[in-house]
């Protein structure tokens, strides 16, 4: 298809899209976090009178106001309280929060709270919270959240494990002892935070009995049911909107502050905003860090006969969606080759650190790193080129490389080769140049369930209602597209309507790459029934058999003649008015019944030179491939690839969370590094591949996320190419780099 | 959200009615790119900001004899595009087109980089380098000062509190080879390190200790790398350990070495 | 007590006179968002760094979330809102459309008063130029790719009409 202009890009160039940010409401009040300052301490008291009497304060609200409420949130394990209560497990989590006429007043009655702490011993890594011993952060049984994350665990606990993950099939250890060759990879993923853009934010307000809440949140409908749990509210009577999102991720899935926002509208019965910059944002949610090891069995031939794989992930203070992140990561860590022997052992385990949660690629960065890099040695110890050898082992269209789940619905290994030829893998490379690439794919698309609706109006232009957000990865314009092109009406007569949870039709979320393909899907069946709807009304004004009315390309022709779609509106309710609407559903049956709806692939890889002298990194060349079945929207798509391979490239070279015993040393963006203009390549090479082997509408699948996986392993083998040693951890600063060189002696 | 912690605003239009409120709790304000900064997070807490902006004297980039003079409210990026600037001290203009970024250059004036004293700056280092003074005013009179004596370490200089940078003074040297080169991978350099050459040989690294670390030579030739990569103070941090920035060091004073040779 | 902590001042801003009492300690962000309703000025990581709060204040770029309200008395301050021409995009704006240089759009203001700033100072700027202006901007989203074509369109569009 052809790359229509972004429907949201003039509001985005003028000024006028509205973020959740923006919004304000009458009487207001601003808020500022009082966070803690330890890591791991018992509250012994918070005295609020110096705040209270700060002129402009209206309200300190602490855990023991909640006492009548659920005063806590989490779809898998509802373990995180919205103000601490009893103990704090992180520096920097919220303890208060102040209410003020204004932000001044909010910001200065803050530094007043008096909070006193009984120092507790923390643990700031997975191995520290491991040991025998170990002071535990959590030791109630908060049970189970949505049951459709089968991850909870809901046993009191007697460790630091949030969750864990056995899985496999075959006789690894058999097919290990009789492999020609054993290559053993050992990684360590840097605790990374999203980044994006808009903070975190909300604006709350009790109204008509109805809880609304309008926040920069991927999954507006899971946010409600957290809301509704917390002040048991029925589900109709929370009302979540999330207007343009400033940058998702993934780090806006789930409920991060909204509850916070909803309990100081509920303790004061005014509205109230709460709004983070970006260090509140850090101290808000990160993406978990990885400990990956990987042993691989290959017989002489380069046949992958095992993969044993232990993985640790650092899911830090509160579970978040730390268990799922577990789960998918266990899932994507053995790659997708054809093995009959795999064996993964995962846990992921509370820290006193930021709650971490998912972030774009869903824990297959963590573990592609390791596993790619695997396929890399493996190359070197059997002599074998990289290419040929993944060549050798990626499962083909159609098989399986995971028991129970979707057979691979992509060609791995033409990708690899569109991948290999733009990078110039065959081509010599200068000294102290490299290039590494590689392909990964994930169980994308999340649950299936998505719901939209259609409807057309009288003067024949359309409506579409989705519970999907737009957070730029571009749904308002590629989902008005499927509507434009299902109903044969022009997209500037197509308008649509997204996240609010009273507005909209049910959407399980805008994440795991699942928008075009499943919410795609549901409008592609509103529009089947609404032109069915229209050819019936059609018929009932006109006569005809059914069989002889046909609703296409904005007309319903019949036997009568042909008839526009106001024409038919306006006569089936006699005038100007009414509308016939439709809603699609997806759920989990049918071609939608074998999960993952689809195989996100990631197809990526750089090359890069370094500085012998200071192990400076520089990015000469990125190539994505993606692999989408067919490209609804070609540039949008390319955009996707590019900046999900950039996110990859910032973790690889910049980006890491560092800690200091409990202290967070780089909580804000001039110590946390993200990539740049100056650090991008000055070559860029998207390419598309469009087969049509997708299940969404066209054939489409989901994208936007699989290039960032690969991009860790690919720069790490690039800068491995370039200065003889195999890097294990990221990111590959300059100082690790030029350590690297030095032991290899270059 | 960030907000700044309440203050109030003074706004002298001479430098005299200025000295007469500044003190430990009334801090000079001019730019204000680093001051509101270290407000915004709470590391400083003025009662009074003394705005500068109103005081005229301090605008003017002129030419004082065989000096050029830099008042105390001149943006880097009004320096940098001076004419007299362009004109005698190109080096210098480079050196400041490079500062921050565009909105810092801006609004962030050379003085106030000199009296905030952050360890990791660029300006610091290339006018020592470049045998830059202050001239400093109090209600006694006027002292001037090298700006290699004014800066004595981190957040830290020489200025008393009542007293106030009112212009920098940089010699106009047409015989000078000058190279600055830093090393920055992140918001600020982790080295920088200026050599300039007329007759003696100055070499300032800055950024990798506490404050600029000045060494002469009477040539280009006693300068050994290894051995002051050996000597200099070095604050570890998150973009290097000391070994590393040590190396650094090492690798930059060669290539600025290379560089001067370039320049003739 | 010397010194005052609320002003009268009347910047111009966006093309029209204002006056507004603030607080000193307000900053030109909160003035703009808060006061004015001027919401297309962003704020993220409030340190000079990501550029999302850039507005022109006297032709000059700024990081609004640490300039002071009270600091544009008397001067001309645009913001994103200011460019276009009735519902007439500025060519800059154009280019960002045309080349799908945003996506989430959270930092697209800031980097098109920086690309307003650098095309008023070097009419057809390189590459390198380009880049380098943008060092204090950020975008998680793009990649950058696009939004430095758009620069370049923008300037080949404008230096059109110029000509």
């Amino acid at each position: 298809m052809i790359s229509p202009p972004r429907l949201d890009a003039v509001p985005k160039v003028t000024g006028k899209a509205r973020y959740a940010v923006d919004f304000r409401a009458a009487g207001m009040l601003f808020s500022a976090v009082v966070r803690s300052e330890r890591g791991h301490a018992l509250l012994k008291s918070i005295d609020t009178s110096a705040a209270l009497a700060e002129p402009g304060v209206v309200a300190v609200v602490t855990g023991e106001d909640l006492a009548s409420l659920f005063p806590r949130f989490g779809h898998i394990i509802p373990d995180h309280p919205i103000l601490a209560t009893d103990k704090v497990r992180y520096l920097g989590e919220p303890v208060a929060l102040v209410l003020a006429e204004d932000r001044y007043a909010a910001h200065d009655g803050a530094e007043l709270v008096e909070v006193s702490y009984e120092d507790l011993p923390v643990v700031m890594d997975p191995e520290q919270a491991l040991a025998d011993g170990a002071p535990l952060l959590h030791t109630t049984d908060y049970g189970v959240g949505d049951r459709s994350f089968e991850e909870a665990h809901s046993e009191p606990r007697s460790d630091n494990v949030c969750h864990r993950v056995e899985l496999g099939w075959g006789e690894v250890d058999s097919a290990l002892a009789r492999a020609d060759h054993l290559v053993e990879t050992s990684t360590s993923y840097p605790m990374l935070y999203g980044y994006a853009m808009e903070p975190y934010n909300a604006l709350a307000h009790f109204e008509d009995g109805y809880l609304k809440v309008v926040t920069t949140a991927q999954h507006p409908f899971m946010v409600r049911d957290d809301l509704a749990r917390v002040f048991s509210l029925p589900l109709s009577h929370v009302r979540v909107t999330s207007p343009y999102v400033g940058g998702g991720y993934g780090t806006k899935s789930y409920t991060k502050v909204e509850p916070l926002a909803a309990v100081g509208a509920w303790y004061t019965g005014r509205p109230v905003k709460v709004e983070f910059d970006a260090t509140g944002a850090i101290l808000t949610t990160r993406a978990d860090s990885a400990r990956v090891t990987i042993r691989s069995g290959f017989d002489s031939a380069g046949r992958l006969l095992a993969r044993d794989v232990r993985l640790t992930l650092d899911t830090g203070a509160y579970a978040d969606n730390g268990p799922l992140v577990l789960s998918k990561a266990s899932n994507r860590c053995f790659g997708p080759y054809r093995n009959g022997n795999v064996r993964v052992s995962g846990v992921a385990v509370y820290t006193n650190t930021v709650p971490s949660s998912s972030y774009r690629g869903f824990g297959a960065p963590q573990v592609s790193l390791a596993s790619e890099l695997n396929m890399d040695q493996a190359a070197e110890a059997l002599g074998m080129d990289p290419g040929e050898l993944r060549r050798l082992n990626l499962i083909p269209p159609g098989e399986r490389h995971y028991p129970g789940k979707r057979p691979m619905d992509a060609d791995l290994v033409a990708d690899l080769d569109l991948l290999l030829e733009g990078l110039g893998w065959d081509e010599p490379t200068e000294k102290h140049q490299g290039i590494g690439f590689g392909v990964t794919a994930s169980d994308a698309g999340a649950f299936p369930v998505s719901t939209a609706t259609v409807k057309i109006l009288p003067d024949g232009s359309a409506l579409v209602a989705t519970g999907s957000s737009e957070m730029g990865q571009g749904s308002r314009t590629a989902l008005s597209q499927i509507a434009s092109r299902e109903l044969g009406i022009p997209l500037q007569k197509v308008a649509i309507a997204q996240s609010d949870t009273h507005a909209t039709p049910y959407e399980r979320t805008s994440g795991a790459s699942r928008t075009t393909t499943l919410t795609g899907l549901a409008i592609q069946r509103a529009c089947a029934q609404l032109l069915s709807r229209l050819e019936e009304a059609a018929t009932e004004l006109k006569g005809g058999a059914p069989t002889e009315v046909k609703a296409a390309e904005g007309m319903v022709v019949g036997p009568w003649g042909d008839l526009s779609f106001a024409e038919v509106v306006q006569e089936w309710f006699g005038g100007r008015l009414g509308e016939l609407s439709a809603t699609g559903v997806v759920r989990r049956v049918g071609e939608l019944q074998e999960l993952p709806p689809f195989w996100e692939i990631g197809t990526s890889g750089v090359k890069v030179r370094v500085d012998p002298d200071t192990g400076q990194v520089f990015a000469l060349r990125m190539v994505t491939v993606a692999d989408v079945g067919h490209a609804i929207h070609p540039e949008m798509l390319k955009g996707q690839d590019v900046g999900a391979a950039t996110q990859g490239l910032g973790a690889a070279l910049f980006e890491e969370l560092v800690y200091d015993g409990p202290q967070l040393i780089n909580p804000n963006l001039v110590e946390y590094r993200v990539p740049r203009a100056s650090d991008m390549p000055a070559e860029i090479v998207t390419i598309v591949a469009q087969r049509g082997d997708g299940v969404g509408p066209y054939g489409a699948k989901g994208g936007g996320e699989g290039t960032l996986n690969p991009m860790g392993a690919a720069t790490a083998a690039a800068v491995a190419r370039a200065i003889g040693r195999w890097p294990d951890r990221l990111p590959l600063s300059p100082e690790r780099v030029w350590r690297l060189m030095r032991e290899s002696g270059d | 959200m960030g907000v700044l912690p309440p203050f109030r605003l003074l706004r002298p239009t001479t430098v005299s009615e200025a000295l007469g409120w500044v003190n430990d709790d009334r801090m000079a304000y001019a730019g204000g790119t680093e001051l509101l900064l270290a407000m915004k997070e709470g590391l400083l807490r003025p009662t009074h900001l003394v705005d500068l902006k109103g005081i005229d004297s301090l605008r003017q980039v002129r030419c004082a004899g065989r000096e050029v003079a830099i008042g105390a409210l001149v943006t880097h990026t009004r320096a940098a595009d001076h004419p007299i600037v362009r004109d005698r001290l190109p080096d210098l203009g480079e050196v400041l087109n490079r500062v921050g970024n565009p909105r810092v250059r801006a609004t962030g004036t050379l003085a106030g980089n000199l009296c905030f004293a952050e360890p990791r700056s660029d300006v610091a280092t290339a006018l020592v380098a470049l045998g830059g003074e202050v001239e400093i005013a109090s209600t006694f009179g006027c002292r001037r000062m090298a700006v290699e004596d004014f800066v004595v370490g981190p957040y830290s200089t020489a200025l008393a509190t009542e007293e106030l940078v009112t212009h920098i003074f940089v010699p106009v040297r047409a015989d000078l080879r000058f190279v600055y080169l830093k090393h920055q991978t992140t918001e600020r350099p982790t080295l920088g390190v200026a050599l300039a050459a007329n007759g003696h040989v100055s070499l300032v690294v800055g950024a990798v200790g506490f404050a600029p670390q000045v060494f002469r030579w009477d040539s280009l030739s006693d300068l050994d790398p290894s051995e002051i990569a050996g000597q200099v103070e070095v604050v570890p941090d998150l973009t290097g350990s000391e070994e590393y920035k040590r190396h650094l060091v090492e690798v930059y004073l060669r290539r600025a070495m290379v560089g001067l040779d370039g320049r003739s | 007590m010397i010194g005052a902590d609320i002003m009268e001042i009347s910047p111009e801003i966006n093309g029209r006179q204002a006056v507004l009492t603030v607080p000193v300690r307000m900053t030109l962000a909160e003035m703009l968002r808060d006061r004015l309703g001027l919401y297309g000025v962003k704020l993220s990581c409030e340190m000079q760094v990501c550029g999302v709060c850039t507005v022109l204040v006297g032709g000059q770029p700024v990081s609004s979330c640490t300039f002071l309200a009270v600091d544009t008395d008397g001067r001309r301050v645009l913001t994103v809102e200011g460019l276009a021409d009735g519902g007439r995009l500025h060519p800059i704006q154009q280019a960002f459309v045309d080349r799908f240089a945003l996506q989430c759009g959270f930092c697209t203001p800031g980097f098109i008063m920086m690309t307003k700033h650098l095309l008023e100072r070097s009419s057809q700027p390189d590459r390198e130029q380009i880049v380098a202006h943008f060092d204090g901007n950020l975008c998680r989203c793009t990649g950058y790719a696009p939004i430095i074509e758009a620069v370049q369109d923008a300037a080949g569009k404008l230096g059109e009409v110029g000509s």
